[in-house]
């Protein structure tokens, strides 16, 4: 029985694994790390690839790192591979420790001891670019905001890091919307005086309780801001378009076209993407959307809301490479008045999303 | 008799794990809190508390069902993150009581949240601790 109930207390530490968390939360940028040891596991997963490091201290005690080097995505379309580096290889790592005592660290670079070479470099050569033509049409002449029959492609990285209101001069954030300086959380949105106190204290604890960060799907405009992109899929026949998440748990929405009214907020079942129903006026796809679920953040920062949310999304495509998005969002109980903010995004050309299951690292990496 | 011990220990695992999924981001008081109060460790008294905001107040009530208790009041410091709760109740008299509760909330951002604090019912002064459900 003390077995079964230590194996049940080991599955209850999983929630805590960080499978796409927040750098600022689990790294700290103030210090640095050199180890040297020898590689004992590649984990070659979602998001983040790990690599194990044995390491042996001045006193001869040896010491197990996890070391985190990067997306194995991004590093597969840089030339590298799973196979670059073998466990028993000895490698020198350079980069930032984890915040705590925890032996885990994020690699700024790593050198095959052997040969001196510096692996996992992200490749000089800058993705093509898709070459500067107009917006693809469906026949009728309405926009596609997907890739023109016989192409490949997907929306990639967002322009903003974090939904902030059209207003003013830009607010100094990293890529996890973590503010530089937290007196500019008031012109982050017009916040109800409890929301914004809330979204301090996510930012002052470094966006630790992050619901994405545990793989929770990423609702409202967050879903456009995640790594690894995302797809509409125009179902024109069924009157829907999906969008298809590349990023968090790789989960999708529907958003219905088909001429239907939007349903009560009451009534709705409330989830992580909403009910949304869109029409297309001229060459914007408006997307009104209610019906959330609490559960989630909605935008990378640590945005609060409320089940009184609505959204209504613009999407346009003022060429082919370039996806615009805008929001107003409208939270009577959250914010003071109906704001907007908003971003662009920019195509993929000639390849798919690829597979990104947030899980994976969650049930992987570490448990150790 | 094993494996029925494996199923249970499986059961609370998945059950305790699924939590953080129905963790709750919005405004920090609102949802069901279940906890107890008392004027010592060995007298404590069950209650759960029922809270939402609507926007411009916080409303609920203690023991919702049939004896629930409205909350008269129920207001919130975000400087602190600070509690106080009014509401009025009878004792088994018959005789009206007032209770006056202050707590702190505690790791916001957590989906196990919890408010604790000291608790004055008529004359009687105990402590209390709540945990969102």
């Amino acid at each position: 029985m003390k077995k079964i109930i230590a194996v049940a207390a080991a599955l209850l530490l999983l929630p805590a694994a960080r499978a796409h968390h927040s750098f600022s939360a689990t790294y700290d940028s103030e210090r640095q790390l050199r180890l040297k040891g020898t590689v004992t596991r590649i984990d070659w997963v979602n998001p983040h690839a790990y690599l194990f490091v044995n390491v042996t201290d001045p006193n001869g005690t040896m010491t197990n790192w996890a070391v985190e080097f990067g997306n194995p995505l991004e590093l597969e379309r840089d030339g590298w591979k799973r196979t670059s580096l073998r466990i028993g290889d000895v490698v020198a790592v350079e980069g930032v420790p984890a915040r705590g005592d925890r032996k885990e660290a994020f690699a700024k670079s790593v050198v095959l001891d052997r040969t001196g070479q510096k692996l996992f470099v992200a490749s000089a050569k800058p993705r093509a670019a898709a070459a500067r033509q107009p917006a693809p049409r469906w026949p009728d002449g309405q926009i596609r905001l997907g890739p023109p029959p016989g192409k490949k492609g997907y929306w990639g990285a967002a322009s903003a890091s974090a939904l902030v209101e059209n207003a003013g001069s830009p607010i100094a954030m990293d890529r996890d919307g973590l503010l530089k300086n937290l007196a500019d959380a008031a012109r982050v949105a017009p916040f109800l005086p409890w929301a914004r106190a809330l979204y301090e204290y996510r930012q002052r604890t470094l966006l630790k309780d992050d619901p994405f960060a545990r793989c929770l799907p990423p609702g409202g405009p967050r879903q456009f801001q995640t790594a690894n992109g995302f797809q509409f899929i125009e179902q024109r026949e069924l009157g829907r378009i999906l969008v298809l998440l590349g990023g968090g748990d790789r989960n999708w929405r529907a958003i219905y076209t088909d001429g239907r009214s939007q349903g009560q907020a009451d009534e709705v079942v409330r989830t992580y993407y909403g009910n949304s129903v869109g029409h297309w006026e001229k060459d914007t796809l408006v997307v009104d959307s209610i019906g959330f679920n609490e559960r989630f953040w909605m935008s990378n920062g640590g945005l609060p809301h409320t089940e009184a949310l609505h959204l209504v999304e613009r999407f346009s495509r003022p060429d082919f490479n370039t996806l615009k998005y805008e929001v107003t969002v409208d939270d009577p109980r959250t914010y003071t008045r109906p704001w907007m903010g908003g971003w662009t995004i920019q195509w993929v050309p000639d390849e798919e999303i690829q597979e990104y299951f947030c899980e994976e690292n969650a049930e992987t990496t570490f448990v150790r | 008799m094993q494996r029925r011990a494996l199923r249970l220990a499986f059961l609370l695992a998945i059950a305790i794990i699924g939590l953080p999924a129905l963790a709750q981001q919005g405004h920090p008081l609102t949802g069901t809190w279940s906890g107890d109060w008392g004027p010592a460790a060995a007298q404590r008294t069950t209650v759960t508390f029922v809270m939402n905001w609507d926007g411009k107040n916080v409303t609920g009530l203690i023991n919702p069902g049939p004896d629930s208790i409205p909350l008269t009041g129920i207001f919130l410091d975000v400087t602190t993150w600070t509690v106080r709760f009014e509401a009025d109740t009878k004792d088994a008299s018959g005789k009206m009581v007032h209770i006056s509760a202050e707590g702190k909330l505690e790791d916001i951002g957590s989906y196990h949240r919890t408010i604790k604090g000291s608790w004055q019912q008529g004359t009687v002064k105990g402590d209390f601790k709540l945990t969102r459900d």
